[in-house]
């Protein structure tokens, strides 16, 4: 376990040292472009068809080309992603953001699932120390003395058996 | 026709009901007339799904007569429809559908009351558990969503079929589909019949398993045919929206995975009995409440069913199965009690215990979007949308999580794992995974690329702005996948090592062995394979590419490498349909590798489009061009898109239904050893075997 911990080590220095040394050049256009597919990702196409509005793939519809007009503007106008998506609800509707926004009542969409997740672990948890704490009792009544010998057979045993 | 159908229904209700109420009188009294009841009472079971047969079939008969005097025939298929897609009316509509569900439950309470010698008095409690939800399909067949309504005025066509539906794939999706939903109910009997009766051991376990996994299993393709339909046919180039409707064939999915791994920990361990009783009730409960999604109106979903006041059934018949459960669960908890206790934290009971708190997370996360619309109504008077990147940002990292687990799990022993042998296990993959990472990063996936410039902590801290969410999630689940594969082959190589000197042959013919050996463990492991696989598909959406451009004959357009040039334009018209198709030539630098022929169908009966996606394939993309329409200048337009690694996620799901398939087959007779053991070690082998035996197993 020693020797395992100085490699462990370098492994996870150049992990997190690698993506800095390659860092690339920003690009205000690729920052730009990447924005509006991020936001633009964020909303549906008011149309009715039930598509994301930036995979909205029927040729003539009445809706999509302004609401992505509306959107670039905003872009330009706002700097934050969450004001530009404030800007949509209030003159699109609430339905034509499909994320839940990061204020208000609808904050609980985000704030439930990683509470619930951390419960479910912190009870996890508790279910373990319970039950490791109860072994040593089972385990004193249970213990039969093993020849050394039948150590390779158990390990195969297992190896064979094993769900 | 119709007349025949309705009675069907009708007897078939009165069976069900017979079968319910003398099956509980049978297993109240005990004595010899009572075992006679009970026996009448299996037959009226086996009769039920005689009289359902005959329902689904005047109702088939119906569609493929064009008999437009049943309202549901008139309102799902026409003359002109393919024959084949007449008999998927069968289950196209609300009331068809309920027909078809209570057709396959009778079904599958068929076998089980033929098969009643496996295990009679738990057969017996499960038929009646069985029969009591026949009933309720049953009443909302024949009161509430009569698939034989008549007309008051006979029309001379029908509505016809929804375009989206009149594809190959959809003839098969909606049965599988309804084969793993109603499947689930199987377990369900067998664990609330067990409960009922304090069944002794665990038999019932390893019955169950088998009907869970061959749910599970056309669960599985029923899913995965959507998705596929969905990629091939709805032409917005992905597989998976988080629609609600895909959300509930989701959730069954997950905890009727997370029961197919804890149960192992019952069978060998006698572990977590409360725990495994509880998902099956928890999966069947998610069934009916994929029901009610679907079929209530209560959430806006392409997929669902028109809105309906059948909703109030659903919840009737969740509430009731609730409270059965609970009091059943409260009166007869005590028979419950675990075994064993985890041992260790790094032992496979404890990775199944992980597996089991992300997928139930996954689970209740699903939920939770699905029904979040429906609770900010109820608080704020108006329903949000929840869509993909809510379900990406929350249930991906789960994901990931689990294939982690998958990776780790099957390495690590019962009871408790040594680091020597995890040292010995996970070098190998972990290196190779490492690998896979700084490969990845090599060749250019950077997810920080985009804004790699933080004046502040507070804008690290912000890190959606600059990090790329698909990126980095890609860049997590391919070393990851590296490493489930890289175990998984480990795995069958060694154990082919051990045996190949025996069987004196090659190592790949010792695999084959070794996996007819131990059916479930190598199977599972093929399965876990095609997990990996599926992932590495999903991460391929990262790095998607799309163009748009009107294409008149002669011009071109570029996306990525490749080179769309229109050849010919042609239109066609048929009875059931006109359609528009392009034909182009696909080029790749510059080099001709083939044709392309997208295709917009206009169907005549709802004037409704539909897309035929011409799709490219190979192991590292796909080329998906479709014909979007055609612009004010009548100028096709044609949209293409670049999805690499698709292919991998087909692959992938083939995988895990071959695996799940090994895995359900029963086991070769093992190896005799001719190695002489003294007879003391002998007998103290004999007594480990004893103490390794499935808990119950002597009972």
């Amino acid at each position: 376990m020693r020797r395992l911990q100085p490699r462990l080590a370098l492994a996870l220095t150049l992990c997190f040292a690698l993506p800095l040394m390659m860092r690339a050049d920003v690009d205000k256009a690729h920052e730009d472009k990447a924005r509006y597919e991020r936001t633009g990702g964020k909303m549906q196409c008011m149309c009715g068809c039930n598509q994301m509005l930036l995979k909205c793939n029927h040729v003539g519809c009445p809706v999509s080309p302004v609401m992505i007009r509306d959107l670039k503007v905003q872009l330009n106008a706002k700097t934050g992603d969450e004001e530009v998506l404030d800007w949509f609800r209030q003159n699109y509707g609430v339905t034509t953001v499909i994320l839940p926004a990061s204020h208000g009542f609808e904050l609980t969409a985000w704030v439930v699932p990683p509470v619930v997740l951390a419960l479910a672990v912190v009870l996890a948890g508790l279910i373990v120390v319970t039950w490791r704490k109860r072994m040593p009792q089972m385990a004193a009544a249970g213990d039969v003395a093993v020849d050394p010998k039948l150590e390779s057979l158990r390990s195969r045993a297992r190896q064979e058996t094993e769900i | 026709m119709p007349l025949l159908g309705s009675f069907c229904l009708l007897f078939s209700l009165a069976l069900a009901l017979y079968c319910f109420v003398a099956g509980i009188i049978s297993l109240v009294r005990r004595s010899p007339a009572s075992a006679r009841l009970g026996e009448t009472a299996r037959r009226a079971g086996l009769a039920s799904f005689i009289a359902v047969s005959g329902s689904a079939f005047a109702l088939v008969w119906a569609a493929l007569n064009n008999d437009f005097s049943l309202a549901y025939i008139h309102a799902h298929t026409n003359r002109a429809l393919p024959i084949a897609y007449k008999i998927s009316a069968l289950w196209s509509g609300q009331e068809g559908s309920l027909l078809f569900w209570a057709w396959l439950l009778a079904g599958y309470g068929f076998v089980l009351r033929w098969r009643h010698k496996v295990d009679q008095r738990l057969t017996a409690f499960s038929s009646v558990v069985l029969a009591g939800i026949q009933i309720f399909f049953l009443m909302l067949v024949n009161f509430s969503a009569n698939p034989f309504g008549i007309m008051d005025r006979v029309a001379a066509d029908g509505n016809g079929l929804n375009p989206l539906l009149q594809y190959p794939e959809m003839v098969i999706h909606p049965p599988m589909l309804y084969l793993g939903y109603v499947g689930l109910s199987v377990p369900f009997a067998f664990a609330l019949g067990a409960l009922i009766m304090k069944y002794p051991g665990e038999k019932w376990i390893h019955i169950t398993r088998r009907w869970t996994m061959v749910a599970w299993l056309f669960l599985t393709c029923g899913i995965f045919l959507g998705a596929h339909w969905a990629y091939s046919v709805l032409g917005w180039g992905g597989y998976w929206a988080w629609d609600p409707v895909e959300n509930a064939s989701l959730l069954p999915w997950l905890s009727g995975t997370a029961f197919l791994h804890s149960v192992m920990m019952q069978e060998k361990r006698g572990m977590m009995k409360v725990w495994n009783i509880w998902l099956i009730f928890i999966t069947f409960l998610l069934t009916i409440m994929g029901d009610f999604l679907t079929r209530s109106g209560i959430v806006a979903s392409v997929h669902a069913f028109a809105r309906s006041d059948i909703g109030a059934w659903f919840l009737v018949m969740m509430s009731v199965t609730l409270a059965v459960c609970v009091f059943f669960f409260v009166k007869n908890r005590d028979h419950l009690k675990s075994e064993n206790s985890l041992e260790s934290l790094v032992s496979r009971e404890s990775s199944f215990m992980w597996n089991n708190v992300l997928l139930l997370a996954a689970c209740f996360f699903v939920l939770w979007g699905t029904l979040f619309p429906v609770l900010t109504e109820w608080v704020k008077g108006h329903k949000i949308t929840v869509g993909l990147p809510f379900f990406n940002y929350i249930n991906v990292p789960i994901g990931l999580a689990l294939l982690l687990l998958t990776g780790i799990g099957p390495l690590l022993a019962w009871r408790r794992t040594s680091w020597s042998s995890i040292r010995k296990n996970f070098s190998i993959p972990a290196g190779l995974s490492l690998l896979a990472f700084i490969a990845l990063i090599a060749f250019g996936v950077r997810p920080w690329a985009e804004t790699p410039h933080f004046s502040s902590v507070s804008e690290f801290l912000h890190f959606t702005q600059w990090l790329s969410f698909a990126n980095s999630c890609a860049l997590i689940a391919i070393p990851l996948a590296t490493l489930v594969a890289t175990t998984i082959l480990l795995e069958f190589i060694r154990g082919g090592r051990v045996l190949q000197p025996k069987l004196e042959t090659n190592v790949f013919g010792a695999m084959l062995h070794l996996t007819h050996r131990n059916t479930r463990r190598y199977g599972g492991y093929i399965a876990h394979l095609g997990v990996a696989l599926i992932f590495i598909g999903l991460a391929g959406s990262a790095w998607d590419k799309e163009n748009e451009q009107p294409l008149r004959v002669g011009e071109k357009m570029q996306i990525g490498q490749y080179t769309l040039v229109s050849q010919d334009e042609t239109q066609d018209d048929n009875s059931n349909y006109t359609s528009f198709a392009a034909a182009l030539e696909v080029q790749k630098n510059g080099k001709k590798i083939g044709n392309l022929y997208p295709e917009i169908r206009i169907f005549k009966a709802s004037q409704q489009p539909d897309h035929m996606v011409a799709i490219r394939s190979n192991f590292k993309e796909d080329l998906y061009v479709i014909y979007a329409g055609r612009d004010e200048g009548e100028v096709p337009v044609i949209k293409a898109f670049i999805k690499p690694l698709v292919s991998w996620l087909w692959i992938g799901v083939i995988v895990v239904i071959l695996g799940t398939g090994v895995a359900l087959l029963p086991n070769a007779a093992p190896l005799k050893s001719t190695v002489p053991v003294p007879a003391a070690v002998a007998a103290q082998a004999s007594a480990f075997e004893k103490q390794m035996e499935p808990v119950g197993a002597s009972k």
